[in-house]
């Protein structure tokens, strides 16, 4: 009995295949990385930065996500004497700040003095932290094996077989890229006629609940304390880190990480685990060992609270002031 | 661990795989350990908490029976040391915050203690749990057990341990004690639970819980888009708990345990006193058997009783979570249970109109229930005082649209709830049957069908699922 409806369950699923087949969808190949998600269509690789390092020339690059937000990059030009290039991506991750690195400064063949990369606690060692295609797409090339090897050892294989079997033999997520705008769109099918207007509303809709909309929250963008994951030995060889230490290393760049303060609590900084203070010292050890800078915000008492928005974010007034902060912490570096 | 990951994947089916090789009193070692380590596998020291309120309960309740003209004081050592517990982990900010912001009114500036306290998940499920326990063996009504272990595996049962259902020691206890053996028909019918509980989760909570996050998030939303998230939250809550319970009871079954029912297609509830019948009925009960009923229950004076339901209905709330919002929705349900049965009228005769009138019953006790919902999902009570003061005729066009749109959203993804409830109400009507019966006559066809559905729901799972994981809403209670 228990056989019968198991047998049947399985079976029903591969009529996936079947609507996928009468649509004439076909699945793309893999993309660069296999070892994350099932093959998809890709956005193309963005390499308009390139050209545009290459002519501007800067003293400064500054990579990171919305953290990064916090440099006023024409208050840096104006203290240093020379031209900071953002190349900043919120709610990236330091897969995509390893890529960027690699694929946009390197290959433009610049020499800035610094190359800033501004993180959160563990977001060095995570190699999972926020690995979106959608954001990686315009920074990773045809194939990046590298990544998706750090990736691979990071996921652990186990989980990732078991989706791929699944993917193969059902088909879900190819059926997904019919089946989900289908969903989505029908209730504006079932609104508005027409498909210009259609098409504004959607975009308006999504205008609508973009982040000029939303509440000012502490919480916001306060990423959680990652205690599992402040193990410095353990995840140091499953991560981006060591790969973007070897390409700034081979390019002659010098790279600069910035830890930023975390929101503070009762008029103090966030506290820290023993944990987490401890990989934060053999962080700090490695990178130096391998030639790269270090510094961390935390614990600043210039970094009082009336300087952040909402989570972790620097309120944009105060901008100017934390870049010259951070310009008088290491004034050696701008000199 | 969560249902719904690979981790609980392996972890069940190498429990099941163990347990039923094991002898009966293995077995529940076995259960105990396995339970511990579900409970335990990312904060391990949560396991101090549950294995401190199992000896005290255990020692209570023991202590009661050796000497029973002093039972009342260990009822209160186990009263106070569970509540005391789930008052310093869950209500110490909430206390201290309130007294700070009371002393800031008054004009006294103290600096507030930055002590922050991480809720252990699952504390209140089981301290409630255990408290039955020694409640029911105080009053007479359940002996107590002389086995830890068995006491230690009825409160850590590691399918409802997290978010319930709140099992009675009545209920579970001697199921714990009893020998089990491997039933195909309970394992099938726990897998029917599963399958339905994880497309409940994967393909309608999370989903429609996107649009409530989203509207929920916005600073400035208006009349129709609040309410258009609520509609979604409305959904979404119901769709996530229910499919809790469901895989928790599923996943009972494969170990031969029988659970209680949590809910009974809420949504089609035709007065507040109908709803709380139907919604979290282990909860509901369990204020009902505990609080309630010993304060004087409804045998009372009607300012008496409507005080017992307001204090019940507050308390309720509170447990939800240390928050003034949810007091003030223990507070509206109170509320509205005094009002509806102070103004019942008799039921119309004529069969037409009573359905008319059923129909309608229902459809104003959803309206009464989203109000509700917006008092639960609302984060601050300015924001409460906002979104209840917002006019229909504000908002732009767009605004209108996206309400709609939002609207039939939510409503595409819960139509299957919305069919099943319907569908159980009016086999229930016509039969007379609590549920319908799954398989009838030859049971072949039955069971593909039921192979059938299952397959379906991995279907739409593999398909719809949403891409934005989100946790079952009451771990965070």
């Amino acid at each position: 009995m228990l056989g019968c409806v198991f047998a049947t369950m399985l079976m029903v699923p591969l009529g996936i295949r079947v609507a996928n087949a009468a649509r004439g969808v076909k699945a793309p190949v893999s993309i660069y990385l296999p070892a994350y998600e099932a093959s998809r269509e890709r956005e193309p690789f963005n390499p308009d930065p390139i050209s545009d390092l290459a002519r501007l020339q800067p003293g400064y690059v500054v990579i990171g996500d919305s953290m990064a937000g916090r440099i006023d990059a024409s208050r840096l030009g104006q203290l240093s004497g020379r031209p900071v290039a953002p190349l900043l991506q919120a709610g990236s991750g330091s897969a995509y700040w390893y890529l960027a690195l690699k694929n946009w400064v390197v290959a433009s063949g610049i020499r800035p003095r610094a190359v800033f990369v501004f993180f959160r606690d563990t977001n060095l060692t995570d190699a999972l932290f926020r690995l979106s295609p959608w954001s990686l797409d315009h920074v990773a090339l045809e194939r990046e094996d590298e990544l998706n090897h750090v990736v691979a050892m990071r996921a652990g294989t186990a989980a990732h077989r078991l989706e791929l079997a699944v993917e193969h033999v059902y088909q879900g997520e190819l059926a997904r890229q019919w089946a989900e705008p289908a969903v989505l769109q029908w209730p504006a099918r079932v609104l508005i006629a027409s498909r210009r207007q259609r098409l504004e509303f959607i975009n308006g809709m999504n205008a609508r609940f973009d982040l000029d909309h939303q509440r000012k929250s502490d919480t916001a963008d306060v990423q959680i304390s990652d205690e599992e994951g402040a193990d410095f030995p353990r995840f140091v060889d499953r991560s981006v880190l060591p790969l973007m230490l070897r390409e700034a290393r081979a390019a002659g760049l010098t790279l600069c990480f910035v830890r930023v303060q975390r929101r503070p609590i009762g008029g103090r900084p966030p506290a820290q685990s023993p944990a987490m203070r401890r990989y934060i010292h053999e962080l700090q050890t490695f990178v130096e060992s391998h030639g790269a800078l270090f510094h961390d915000d935390t614990g600043d008492p210039a970094m009082t609270i009336e300087m952040y928005e909402d989570g972790d974010h620097i309120a944009r007034e105060f901008h100017a002031r934390y870049t010259e902060l951070l310009f008088a912490r290491l004034r050696p570096l701008f000199q | 661990m969560i249902f719904h990951s690979l981790d609980f994947l392996f972890f069940f089916v190498t429990t099941v795989a163990i347990y039923w090789r094991l002898p009966h009193r293995w077995q529940n070692v076995f259960l105990l350990g396995a339970s511990y380590f579900f409970y335990g596998y990312v904060h391990p020291w949560f396991l101090i908490l549950i294995a401190s309120s199992t000896v005290v309960d255990y020692s209570a309740a023991r202590a009661m029976e050796a000497w029973p003209t002093r039972r009342r004081r260990f009822l209160t050592l186990s009263i106070v040391s569970n509540f005391g517990m789930l008052g310093f982990f869950k209500y110490f900010n909430f206390f201290v915050d309130n007294v700070h912001a009371v002393l800031v009114t008054l004009g006294i500036d103290v600096s507030q203690p930055t002590l922050r306290i991480v809720l252990p998940v699952g504390i209140s499920f089981y301290t409630f749990q255990a408290m039955s326990y020694t409640i029911d063996v105080y009053r007479g009504e359940l002996r107590a057990r002389r086995s830890l272990l068995d006491v230690a595996v009825f409160i850590s049962f590691f399918p409802h341990l997290v978010a319930g259902p709140i099992q009675r020691a009545s209920f579970l206890l001697p199921q714990v004690e009893a020998t089990r053996e491997f039933s195909f028909e309970k394992a099938r019918t726990g897998f029917l639970l599963i399958c339905w509980g994880l497309f409940k989760k994967l393909v309608i909570a999370d989903n429609v819980g996107i649009i409530a996050n989203k509207v929920f998030a916005l600073a400035d939303p208006s009349f129709w888009l609040v309410w258009s998230g609520v509609f979604a939250f409305a959904i979404q809550i119901y769709a996530d708990f229910s499919a809790y319970t469901d895989i928790a009871r599923g996943t009972s079954r494969w170990l031969g345990f029988e659970l209680t029912e949590n809910f009974d297609h809420p949504y089609l509830a035709r007065s507040p006193a109908d709803f709380w019948r139907r919604w979290n009925i282990s909860l509901s009960t369990w204020f009902r058997d505990y609080v309630y009923i010993p304060l004087g229950g409804s045998r009372v004076p009607g300012w008496v009783w409507a005080r017992n339901v307001l204090a019940t209905f507050l308390l309720s709330g509170l447990w939800h979570g240390a928050s003034w919002n949810y007091v003030l929705w223990g507070f509206y349900h109170g509320v509205l249970l005094i009002a509806t049965r102070a103004g019942g009228t008799p039921r119309p005769q004529d069969r037409a109109v009573a359905t008319w009138r059923t129909m309608a019953s229902i459809a104003v006790m959803f309206l009464l229930t989203n109000i509700g919902w917006l008092l639960f999902r609302e984060t601050s009570l300015d924001a409460i005082a906002r979104d209840l003061t917002l006019s229909p005729l504000g908002g732009s066009a767009l605004d209108r649209q996206t309400a709609a749109y939002l609207f039939i959203l939510a409503f595409l993804y819960s139509v299957p709830l919305w069919v099943q409830s319907v569908w159980v109400e009016v086999h229930r009507a016509r039969s007379g049957e609590p549920q319908p019966s799954v398989v009838t006559g030859s049971p072949w066809p039955a069971l593909a069908l039921q192979g059938a559905a299952c397959g379906l729901a991995l279907t739409a799972i593999l398909v719809l699922r949403s891409r934005t994981a989100l946790d079952f809403i009451y771990f965070q209670f």
